[in-house]
């Protein structure tokens, strides 16, 4: 069972990070959502025990099953839902902004702010010395 | 109700009613001030206590001890609480005094300090973990706030990388649950001996890897030059001088304190990643002209000093990075709400800011400095205090180049209005903390050395 589990989280992380490497950016975030499901399949696998269902009170005799990653794994879950909304939220701003979702589009507008910003300063300096 | 719980009880809800209200009618905006000044005097009347009766602990909920959540403010948790909701007021108040507010400035602001708060003063590694999203939620959010076009890209990124940092501390998270059976930071110290030492180093090194890219250090920095260039002055203070000391924080605390073994393992690389972060960090400042960009390779820099003291380990090391992390908080928010500004007040208040950054006396700085060096010199490491003079002397280099820059920013303009007189005043506060601290830091030197001792008490 612990090999099945960690094969599937393996491959979940995987293939999100295979999608992280993309250039478009919504398979960015999908790709950052499955590793973000990767690490709660991680967190409840490496609590998994067979028992009883962890309500008190107990009944003699049987072991129940560890409440807390089930716990954590819920507010995990719950957390992965606010970062993938956010995360999409962003890449829409992205797209109304820059009318791409291509990154490395973004990479190149990027590039040419930051050519702008270099030359800023020098074309000051001319206007101040003409006034 | 207990000094504790206090901020947190008030922040969280006026962070809720926060984003009800437009943050762009400037009410909004100074209500949220006064409730964060009000946290920020809870806080300080907490770390007067914890100062001088050691750490306060409350089991949430009423809940028998190992079964609630344990909040706990010890000497290192409560100062840099302090001091990271202090400069979240500053920058809050900087951004609606300079009319830079949107819609949920605010109430972002509110839920960042909220973060902040709870993960500085939580015994618990999962509700560590939460307010640590909460912090950083609020942190992309806010970046991603400007309609510039280069503002949304880096927001973006910011976001991804981060979140991938979190995702490590969540499998690191799992991972040590699996290992000491328990989410206690003081009960994981006690047993992380017993751990089996292979699980333990690759535990050690997930924590690592996932503070590491929240402070920018130099493998990781990749994302960080291009977010505090672009984002307003108030959110870059906030990053540079609130939330790079959750990485900070997170190093001292889940690697000097609950895992001391593995870090005493990893010194060595330690050191050669802080020393790179330094070098890297410091030259790469000296060639950018942009005020925002230099202070942003500095922030790469500076990081690199708490890893070296963390490689050098020991009390007197741990408490030095504890210090600088605090000191070096204070200096880079007052140069980042400074450097967009005009006026004489300001250029007074920056080059504090760039002296306190310098380490020159008597500007709170110069102690961060000068507790490094001791622990360089009481390690007997020569390559440290060499290190040390290298990346100082760096530091003086650009940051006196960038007071010449600024200086031309600064000459009266005809057509460029000042700043508003309220935004002015918030710098000049700033500057003035910063210079208290440095001509009375006894307090915080006393915080920093418990800080010091406690963590090496919890290590095994």
């Amino acid at each position: 069972m612990n090999l099945f589990l960690a094969l599937v989280v393996a491959v979940l992380f995987g293939s999100g990070a295979t999608l992280l490497l993309k250039p478009d950016l919504f398979r960015v975030v999908v790709g950052l959502m499955l590793v973000a499901n990767a690490a709660s399949l991680t967190m409840i696998a490496s609590g998994l025990s067979r028992g009883q269902a962890p309500i008190l009170p107990l009944t003699g005799g049987e072991t129940a099953s560890d409440p807390l990653t089930q716990a954590m794994t819920l507010t995990a879950l719950i957390i992965g839902f606010a970062t993938a909304a956010l995360l999409l939220a962003m890449a829409y701003r992205v797209y109304t902004t820059h009318r791409s979702v291509d990154l490395d589009a973004l990479s190149r507008s990027e590039r040419s702010a930051e050519q702008e910003l270099e030359r800023g300063p020098a074309v000051e300096r001319e206007e101040t010395r003409a006034s | 109700m207990s000094l504790l719980v206090a901020p947190l009880m008030v922040l969280w809800p006026a962070a809720a009613v926060a984003a009800l209200g437009d943050g762009r009618r400037r009410p909004v905006g100074w209500a949220a001030a006064g409730v964060l000044g009000v946290a920020v005097a809870l806080l300080g009347a907490l770390a007067v206590r914890v100062a001088a009766d050691g750490p306060v602990e409350v089991v949430a909920g009423g809940w028998p001890a190992d079964v609630g959540i344990r909040l706990r403010a010890d000497a290192l948790g409560v100062t840099l609480a302090l001091v990271s909701v202090a400069v979240v007021l500053a920058a809050l108040v900087h951004g609606v005094a300079s009319r830079q507010s949107q819609r949920l400035f605010p109430a972002l602001m509110l839920a960042c300090a909220v973060g902040l708060t709870g993960l500085f003063l939580t015994g618990d590694v999962f509700s560590f973990y939460v307010f640590f999203e909460l912090a950083m939620m609020s942190a992309y959010a806010l970046t991603a706030l400007g309609r510039e076009r280069r503002m949304v890209g880096s927001a973006l990124i910011f976001a991804v990388v981060n979140l991938l940092g979190s995702v490590l501390f969540l499998i690191a998270t799992a991972g040590l649950y699996r290992a000491t059976g328990t989410l206690e930071m003081l009960a994981i110290a006690d047993r992380a001996r017993a751990v089996d030492p292979n699980t333990a180093v690759v535990i050690a090194v997930l924590y690592f890897v996932a503070f590491g890219v929240k402070l920018g250090l130099f493998p990781f920095h990749f994302w960080l030059p291009s977010v505090y260039g672009s984002a307003p002055p108030a959110v870059a203070a906030v990053l540079a001088g609130a939330l790079a000391n959750i990485g900070a924080y997170g190093l001292l605390r889940f690697e000097a304190g609950l895992l001391g073994r593995e870090l005493a393992l990893g010194a060595g690389v330690l050191v050669g990643l802080g020393s790179a972060s330094i070098i890297y960090g410091a030259v790469q400042a000296v060639g950018r002209r942009d005020g925002r960009e230099v202070l942003a390779y500095s922030a790469i820099g500076h990081a690199g000093y708490v890893l070296v003291a963390l490689g050098v380990g020991g009390r007197v090391a741990l408490s030095a990075a504890a210090l600088f992390t605090v000191v070096n908080a204070l200096g880079k928010t007052l140069l980042f709400l400074a450097v967009d500004l005009r006026g004489p007040m300001v250029a007074t208040a920056f080059v504090v800011g760039a002296f306190s950054v310098a380490g020159v006396p008597p500007s709170a700085g110069f102690f961060g400095k000068a507790a490094l060096f001791d622990a360089g010199i009481q390690a007997q490491s020569t390559a440290t205090v060499v290190l040390l003079f290298v990346g100082g002397a760096l530091t003086f280099v650009y940051l006196f180049q960038l007071v010449i820059y600024q200086h031309q920013f600064w000459r009266p303009h005809p057509e460029v209005r000042p700043a508003p007189a309220s935004a002015r005043a918030v710098v000049a506060v700033v500057a003035v903390v910063v210079l208290a601290v440095g001509l009375w830091p006894e307090p915080l030197l006393a915080l920093s050395d418990q800080a010091g001792q406690a963590l090496v008490g919890m290590a095994p």
